[in-house]
């Protein structure tokens, strides 16, 4: 591992960063989790079977798909039903799916897989213990489904273009971790080092479920075809990743846990930081990015969406890309620190899609140099939460002067500031998002709105004294104490803060969804309302028994072609 | 049942919530609940008990007027734990000088995270003692005597830099409440639930596309 020399370049301001508009034109990046992992996975030559398969041909039964790395074995023990096609629903509402599964800690045994059985399929209404380590399920793409089946039973392979326009064959509309449900909390299984950076377990989950998914197209194809059936082909099934539907419930999360957010903001930008401190690049270095560039557009080209505001920036994406292009036929990337020059341009002339698609791509070259910082993303510091009573008054109101700048000049009374609240329906306890002003949900509001209530403590500091300790001040304010706690930790992690307002009129909840299922690994965002996305994970990834030190890094990036 | 730590967490901070209280308290006081638990205690019952006795009561009435000399509420009524544990983990650093003492403390076993809190703090164990016992902790662990403490109601109090006197409990990963104190939680999560309505159930979480696609 190189040891990275002081940054010539400083870390990107927050208030730069930490904008909805940027966060919601996050692209993938060696950091991102799925990444990660398959990384690992190959580095330490992890091995993969299915010990179990026993599902009938209407598609009923069950699997186990195991998992083992040099101290454990997780295991993918998956439930699969036939939907009636009124029940299937994405949403946190709905009471069965197309197929269920929980990733074991070790490998379940027949009383397992039976107490398994009666809880599993049920989600939110069952139960699991800590042997689970996640709880998710799936709805098949119904119009690529029926066609697959349908082509492959007959001996045919499907068409591609059909394939292409969906990209997966199932979607999961919830992937439950840490504690969900009964599960393990994550605490108890953080000090194994195949779950240091976060989200591993879940990202593991969803591997498998590929290969399951793949599995049972084929199983399904030759009940109904027997003999006459055809094996899908490798190649569209490398296309295929997995789909997620995500409503509204990865918003609040980015905001309860602003360590975390900070900590995963962090590690992109140290990781930006150092590459474009470099002062010279070396040919190998410069052939890998313009590849991975060809690549990338590839990428985007498969890219769909039928949302007027991702069209838009998808179109500003692709004509970022043909800048771009132009510029590196034009410019020699391997002297005079040649990736901060291509940042500094970028941030000129593209759109802030094609700047983040690029300032994750210099990024590729250099493994050595910034992988390690995966392992910060995690939240080491449960300290972080507690309030320094003892600082000052004045110290508190500089700290909110300076990330809530914007907040304090921010007219709060004017309704369309505060036009949305975000509450907790009883209905599952699913999280939304109101009209304040047209719906009774004030007095349900969670505490989602950070600019607006460091605004209201920072009134009701006017009139204290500069050096009484902020103790004294949360005795008679208990309720500025969230507040004062976001600045406090904002203070040392400072990109825990979105720097933008959550309840305006104008607020796009997909911003908040984009930059977590990025940071995830995600591609192909397809909003379907400002509230609701579909993505792609996984997605020209190898199945888990093709897995190597090779194909473990880069699968993201589509083959181009006259590219190797 | 057995329930992991992270749905007590999550349920407590509801609960606090939904008696009334701040968000912030409810943050501390669902992270000072699963530190019972963790430890071996039965945080939710304990937690349940209290927001019985604190139902209908406004927050300035169940805190600390002040910080100096003996806390106590302003009509003497009874010390919110939760309240009073959150101002004790702020002045932390008082407790450098001198002991502090409460009057009419509702559940001490509940304060006993905010003093794990304050000792991280000053990097030292500190005791609370009442008449049925003492509890002392560093930040991590956890050491009782006195038969009868956990199960105090309301006692005075006098917190002060120590030493971890006795057996450290054991510690754990998973807690079973009681159904009765898990259901009283609930009610109170409830009341942070708003009711669902047919446009909120279409709009709120802006789904109302087919998902059979």
């Amino acid at each position: 591992m190189e040891t990275p020399v002081q940054n010539s370049i400083p870390q990107r301001d927050p208030a730069l960063v930490m904008r909805l508009n940027r966060l919601g034109s996050m692209h993938q990046c060696r950091l991102s989790f799925m990444r990660v992992l398959t990384r690992r996975l190959a580095k330490e030559n992890w091995s993969f079977a299915r010990p179990v398969f026993d599902v009938d041909a209407k598609g009923v039964g069950h699997a186990v798909y195991t998992a083992t790395g040099p101290v454990r074995t997780y295991s993918l023990v998956a439930f699969a039903h036939d939907l009636p096609p009124e029940m299937r629903s994405d949403r946190v509402i709905a009471t069965a799916w197309d197929a269920t599964f929980t990733l074991f800690d070790g490998v379940p045994t027949a009383e397992d897989i039976e107490r398994l059985s009666k809880n599993v399929p049920y989600q939110e209404a069952g139960r699991v213990n800590e042997k689970s380590l996640s709880v998710s399920r799936a709805n098949r793409s119904v119009r690529l489904w029926e066609h697959m089946v349908d082509a492959l039973s007959k001996g045919e392979q499907p068409d591609a273009a059909k394939v292409a326009s969906v990209g997966y064959l199932m979607r999961t509309t919830a992937v439950y971790g840490s504690g969900k449900l009964g599960a393990a909390d994550h605490e108890t299984i953080a000090d194994r080092p195949e779950f240091d950076a976060p989200f591993q377990a879940e990202m593991l989950s969803v591997f498998l479920t590929r290969a399951f998914v793949r599995d049972m197209i084929n199983h399904l194809a030759h009940a109904r075809g027997g003999d006459q059936a055809a094996e899908l082909a490798s190649e569209i099934a490398h296309g295929l990743g997995i789909g997620n539907s995500t409503g509204l419930g990865m918003a609040p999360f980015l905001i309860n846990h602003p360590v975390l957010l900070n900590n995963w903001v962090a590690a992109r930008e140290e990781a930006i930081a150092r590459v474009r401190s470099l002062n010279t690049v070396t040919e190998a270095q410069e052939n890998l990015f313009r590849s991975l560039f060809a690549r990338v557009q590839v990428l985007v080209k498969a890219w769909r969406s039928e949302h007027p505001v991702q069209i838009k920036k998808l179109e500003a994406l692709k004509a970022d890309l043909d800048q771009i292009a132009t510029r590196l036929n034009n410019d020699d990337l391997t002297a005079d620190a040649p990736w901060d020059r291509l940042l500094n341009w970028t941030s000129e002339a593209l759109s802030e899609e094609g700047q983040e698609l690029i300032a994750s791509l210099i990024l590729e070259p250099y493994g050595d140099l910034v992988d390690n910082l995966s392992s910060a993303m995690s939240d080491h510091r449960p300290d972080a939460f507690r309030i320094l009573g003892s600082m000052s008054v004045a110290a508190l109101r500089d700290l909110m002067r300076g990330t809530y700048g914007w907040a304090l000049e921010t007219d709060w009374s004017a309704q369309e500031n505060c036009a949305r609240a975000w509450y907790v329906s009883e209905e599952k306890l699913e999280p939304r998002l109101g009209e304040r002003f047209e719906e009774p949900i004030a007095d349900y509001e969670q505490p989602l709105a950070p600019g607006r209530d460091v605004a209201r403590a920072f009134d009701d500091l006017k009139t204290w004294d500069a050096s009484t300790p902020i103790a004294e001040f949360l005795l008679k304010h208990p309720e500025h104490r969230h507040s004062i706690r976001r600045v406090q930790i904002n203070a040392c992690a400072p990109y825990s803060e979105i720097q933008d307002n959550t309840i305006c009129a104008d607020m796009m909840p997909i911003d908040m969804l984009r930059y977590k299922l990025a940071t995830f690994g995600a591609t192909h965002f397809d909003p379907r309302s400002d509230r609701w996305v579909r993505i792609c994970m996984f997605g020209n990834a190898p199945y888990p028994e093709e897995l190597t030190n090779e194909n473990a890094d880069f699968w993201v990036y589509p083959d181009a072609e006259g590219q190797t | 049942m057995s329930y992991a730590l992270n749905e007590i967490e999550a349920l407590a901070k509801r609960a606090v919530r939904g008696a009334g209280m701040s968000w912030g308290t409810a943050e501390e006081a669902a992270k000072a609940t699963c530190w019972l638990c963790r430890n071996g205690i039965d945080g939710a019952g304990v937690l349940s008990a209290l927001l019985r006795q604190n139902a209908e009561k406004a927050e300035q009435d169940l805190r600390p007027v002040a910080t100096t000399g003996l806390w106590q509420t302003l009509g003497g009524g009874p010390l919110c734990p939760l309240l009073s544990g959150a101002t004790l983990s702020d002045c932390a650093v008082a407790l450098k000088d001198s002991p502090i003492s409460m009057q009419n403390l509702s559940f001490p076993v509940l304060l006993l995270p905010f003093l794990a809190s304050a000792a991280a703090q000053l990097g030292c164990t500190l005791t609370l003692e009442c008449d049925a016992g003492t509890g002392s902790t560093d930040g991590n662990g956890l050491a009782l005597s006195g038969e009868g403490f956990l199960q105090v109601k309301s006692a005075d109090v006098v917190i002060r830099i120590g030493d971890l006197s006795g057996e450290i409990l054991p510690q754990d990963s998973r807690a079973t409440p009681a159904p009765k104190a898990w259901d009283t939680l609930n009610t109170y999560a409830h009341k942070t639930y708003a009711p669902a309505t047919e446009a909120s159930r279409l709009a709120g979480a802006g789904a109302g596309l087919s998902d059979n696609d």
